[in-house]
């Protein structure tokens, strides 16, 4: 008995065969026909669903450090405030290039430890939004993040679900079971308030505890005939299952030159890679690097702040290149709760700030530019040293690539009470 | 086509045998014979316990069969508060059921939120009263409050047993009331932040679209400003600069001015009555009537059925809310039993399934594990309108099912004992389904196990079949 749900991928033949011959072969090859018909007309070659637009949202938590990932060199103010901190220009002679800053436009630069992504920036893949961030001012790691994650202006407690939970929401006519995704160990806010977004810490982990040839036959079986919803979603479901074991994450391997970080998160990344090209009806994940409250010693261009970066930078090159001309279809998001403080403290690190910076990379994106009005290193709060006043409301991005990328247009909806003018950093439609 | 049980059986046989190569063409049919859950063929009391309940067990069966389905609906609208004495001593070793969310303020927030969960699977696991358990699924989502907003699941502890629990089959105006003065709601929509002078309107607006009038039910944004005026004040009693779970009228807070709400003078001066006189308005307000009497239909028989709202919104007014009455005047319908079936939410399919394998499970942490898994752990939606009852939301979770229903099959889920399964794999997909052998569901499903002889297995296919998903 020819046993599909392992056999793979090559099967030439599958799509002639038809009601008639498989009915004549017996139960067997019928199962193998309900199943091949299933798998094979709506997982890895669905058209319309393997050529959909995708968004990944990678959330850097505990603030990054935007001053020290894109450096404004040309205001003086960087150094003074940040003696031991700073990055040096990089026209400055004194030191090797890996210690100095890459230019981006004559007046930021970006950290040494992400020169992998410079060519992404230069050829337009890649761009970046300045002094982004929230309304939110309290400054909490807990309050911020869960204003970003539920879309929130400020006062997350009053945007109870998570925006991305109102874009599938809003969006009900797609249900593929892989459509949303977090590769995290806990739902992110971000997903609060929807039902069927998967949440697993690694893809391996999506597997059916059914085993047996006799017990996946059967389980086939049963969902093979319906029309009813969920028979429908049924097969939708043993598709994926069929197409995760026959392609294998564990087995999958990216693109020539693309070499993820032997990490978590570059594991996710990889993941996520694998899900956009196996055509899963993937569009949107959500991930974290967590680690980047940098208040003490975080370093310029060595420590460990500069490692989280080459983590990061590594996952990010490693994912454009390994997506190749899919690239075309998927949106990169890295955003953190907030940037830290201008000045740098007694203990050679920063403390909690408002604005950021966001990179923003791929499909719908308007790269190879630092976006945003720069407000300047001069603000001062009372009773500590200033930080970087928000003028690009982070909304108008995530808006911008719902709306525009993802072809969500009822994106009040995910964004209720936001100003929805979009940002320069995102293509218009 | 029909077969009988023991044809299918037979031709089950033969396909084990056959393995593949001229099969009975009457077995082929069966097996891609599209599932009918429209075909109800479930006997009549495990139907009855479906609709009215969380589905049939050994005890509750034989109980419908004795009474007979329309004594026993009628009984189960009649039920106390109270359980038998093994679940009352079980529930009662939980904290969360004896303590106040003051003397509960040292426990940890998972553990709260555990016990809370742990409560209301075990009642609905193993209660007589299983239509009551439903109308606490069903009103705790009308009134839903997030267990993780704020400290929430201290407070809902308390909600749970005074606003839920004694009014579940009594009057809607009672609950309403009782809600309205329930810490756990009131801080739950930031009722406590509400001011003569910076009035919040978030309670105000929920009460309006969500608890009473509903989203049509013809209020403005000036009502919705109104009501806010008439409940600031309204907020949680506090002692040590501390919540503690209790109910507060604190007059210096609230707007002492006169106030119009849907069409009716509120004279200034009233202080803590606005918001009663408030909840009086609402409650008499046709479209209360009609907005809380169409959503119990629809959550027990699903939409399409106008006559049936009808009735029961004609029951409501009749009765001045009486939920008992409402329930009634749906179980004379013929669509309470013979509608077309709808999709079990998850917690609905975990504990039906549970009971279907006669398991006494603890609905504990492993338990409530998979529910999270499946999207739906009791007190865990975040927004006020209540977990979702579209069968579309509930589609993507269908692996997380199938993987509970294996591991409960097999008796791989921490304090859920291993079933006992006795019979052939056919009697057992028959007491799964709770239908005879004969009856074309139980064919289907027996066909498509193949030639399965585990036990465990085919109780497991035969929860995951998409029979078993609906109701």
């Amino acid at each position: 008995m020819r046993d599909w749900i392992y056999c793979d991928g090559d099967g030439g033949d599958r799509g002639l065969v038809n009601r008639r011959t498989a009915l004549a072969a017996g139960i067997g090859a019928a199962v193998w026909w309900m199943g091949s018909r299933t798998a094979f007309a709506q997982a890895a070659l669905r058209p319309d669903r393997s050529d959909g637009p995708v968004m990944v949202v990678v959330f850097l938590r505990g603030g990054a450090d935007g001053l020290n990932i894109v450096a404004p060199y040309e205001e003086e103010n960087y150094y003074r405030l940040r003696p031991t901190l700073a990055i040096a220009r990089p026209m400055d002679r004194g030191k090797p290039q890996g210690e100095r800053l890459i230019d981006l436009d004559g007046f930021f630069g970006l950290n040494p430890s992400l020169a992998m992504l410079e060519a992404h920036f230069k050829e337009g893949r890649l761009g970046f939004v300045h002094a982004c961030g929230s309304a939110d001012a309290t400054r909490s790691h807990f309050e911020a993040m869960g204003t970003m994650e539920r879309g929130a202006e400020s006062k997350p407690s009053q945007q109870l679900s998570g925006w991305i939970a109102r874009h599938l929401n809003s969006t009900p006519d797609r249900r593929d079971p892989m459509r949303a995704v977090a590769l995290s160990s806990v739902t992110p806010d971000s997903l609060l308030g929807n039902t069927s977004a998967l949440t697993i810490n690694n893809l391996e982990d999506y597997r059916l505890g059914i085993e047996g040839a006799h017990s996946i036959r059967a389980l086939q079986a049963l969902y093979a005939p319906g029309d009813d919803i969920l028979s429908v979603a049924g097969r939708d479901t043993i598709s994926v299952l069929d197409t995760l074991k026959r392609l294998d994450p564990r087995k999958y391997v990216p693109r020539e030159g693309a070499t993820y970080p032997d990490t978590a998160f570059g594991r996710s990344m990889k993941q996520v890679a694998f899900l956009v090209k196996g055509g899963f009806g993937l569009e949107v994940a959500a991930l974290d690097l967590g680690g980047w409250d940098s208040h003490v010693a975080q370093g310029n261009t060595s420590g460990w702040l500069t490692n989280l970066l080459t983590e990061l930078g590594g996952a990010v090159h490693a994912f454009l290149h390994d997506l190749g001309s899919e690239a075309r279809r998927v949106s990169l998001v890295v955003q953190t709760e907030f940037g830290r403080t201008n000045e740098e403290n007694s203990g050679f690190g920063t403390d909690h700030g408002r604005g950021g910076v966001m990179l923003l990379a791929g499909a719908g994106v308007e790269g190879g530019k630092v976006h945003g009005r720069w407000p300047g290193l001069t603000s001062v709060r009372r009773g500590g040293p200033g930080d970087l006043d928000v003028t690009t409301d982070y909304r108008s991005v995530l808006a911008g690539l719902v709306r525009n990328h993802l072809g969500n247009h009822n994106v009040g909806d995910v964004f209720p009470g936001a100003r929805l003018a979009g940002s320069s950093a995102v293509k218009s439609g | 086509m029909k077969l009988s049980r023991r044809e299918a059986i037979a031709l089950a046989g033969t396909a084990l045998v056959a393995s593949g190569c001229g099969i009975s063409e009457q077995l082929q049919t069966l097996v891609s014979q599209p599932p009918e859950p429209l075909d109800r063929n479930e006997e009549p009391g495990a139907r009855a316990l479906a609709r009215a309940g969380f589905g049939h067990d050994p005890d509750s069966l034989d109980l419908v069969r004795e009474m007979g389905v329309p004594a026993w609906l009628r009984s189960q609208t009649e039920a106390p508060e109270t359980e038998p004495a093994w679940l009352a001593q079980r529930i009662s070793r939980l904290d969360v059921v004896n303590f106040s969310p003051w003397e509960l303020r040292d426990w940890p927030e998972s553990a709260v939120v555990a016990q809370l969960q742990q409560h209301s699977i075990l009642r609905a696991l193993h209660t007589p009263w299983q239509l009551r358990e439903r109308m606490v699924d069903f009103w705790s989502n009308h009134f839903n409050i997030y267990a993780k907003k704020g400290m929430g699941a201290y407070r809902k502890t308390l909600d749970d047993r005074t606003v839920v629990r004694p009014h579940v089959l009594g009057k809607y105006t009672d609950m309403l009331q009782a809600s309205a003065r329930s810490a756990a709601m009131l801080v739950y929509l930031d009722q406590q932040a509400s001011t003569a002078s910076h009035p919040n309107e978030n309670y105000a607006r929920e009460l309006l679209e969500l608890h009473s009038l509903g989203v049509d039910g013809g209020y403005t944004q000036d009502d919705v400003m109104e009501v806010a005026r008439c409940f600031t004040g309204w907020t949680e009693e506090r002692g040590f600069l501390r919540g503690k779970g209790g109910f507060a009228f604190d007059p210096r807070l609230h707007d002492d001015g006169e106030k119009r709400v849907l069409g009716h003078v509120i004279p200034a001066g009233g202080g803590v009555e606005d918001g009663n006189r408030v909840l009086a308005i609402v409650a008499k307000h046709p479209s209360t009537a009609k907005h809380v009497s169409g959503k119990l239909v629809r959550h027990f028989v699903g939409s399409g059925h106008p006559a049936a709202e009808e009735a029961v919104r004609e029951a409501f007014v009749r009765s001045g809310g009486q939920t008992k009455a409402m329930l009634r005047a749906l179980f004379d319908r013929d669509e309470f039993l013979q509608g077309p079936p709808i999709l079990k939410r998850p917690f609905d399919f975990a504990v039906s399934a549970t009971r279907a394998l006669g398991i006494k499970g603890d609905g504990g942490g492993d338990f409530q594990q998979h529910l999270a898994a499946m999207g739906q752990a009791p007190f865990q939606w975040p927004m006020p309108d209540g977990y979702p009852v579209e069968a579309e939301a509930w589609t993507g979770t269908l692996l997380a099912r199938w993987n509970f229903a294996q591991s409960l099959a097999h008796g791989r889920i921490g304090g859920t004992p291993e079933p006992k399964l006795t019979g052939t794999p056919e009697e057992v997909v028959s007491a799964v389904l709770g239908a005879p052998v004969d009856a074309p569901s139980c064919a289907r499903v027996t066909a498509c196990l193949g030639g399965i002889t585990d036990l465990a297995d085919a109780a497991a296919l035969a929860l995951c079949s998409p029979e078993f998903q609906y109701r």
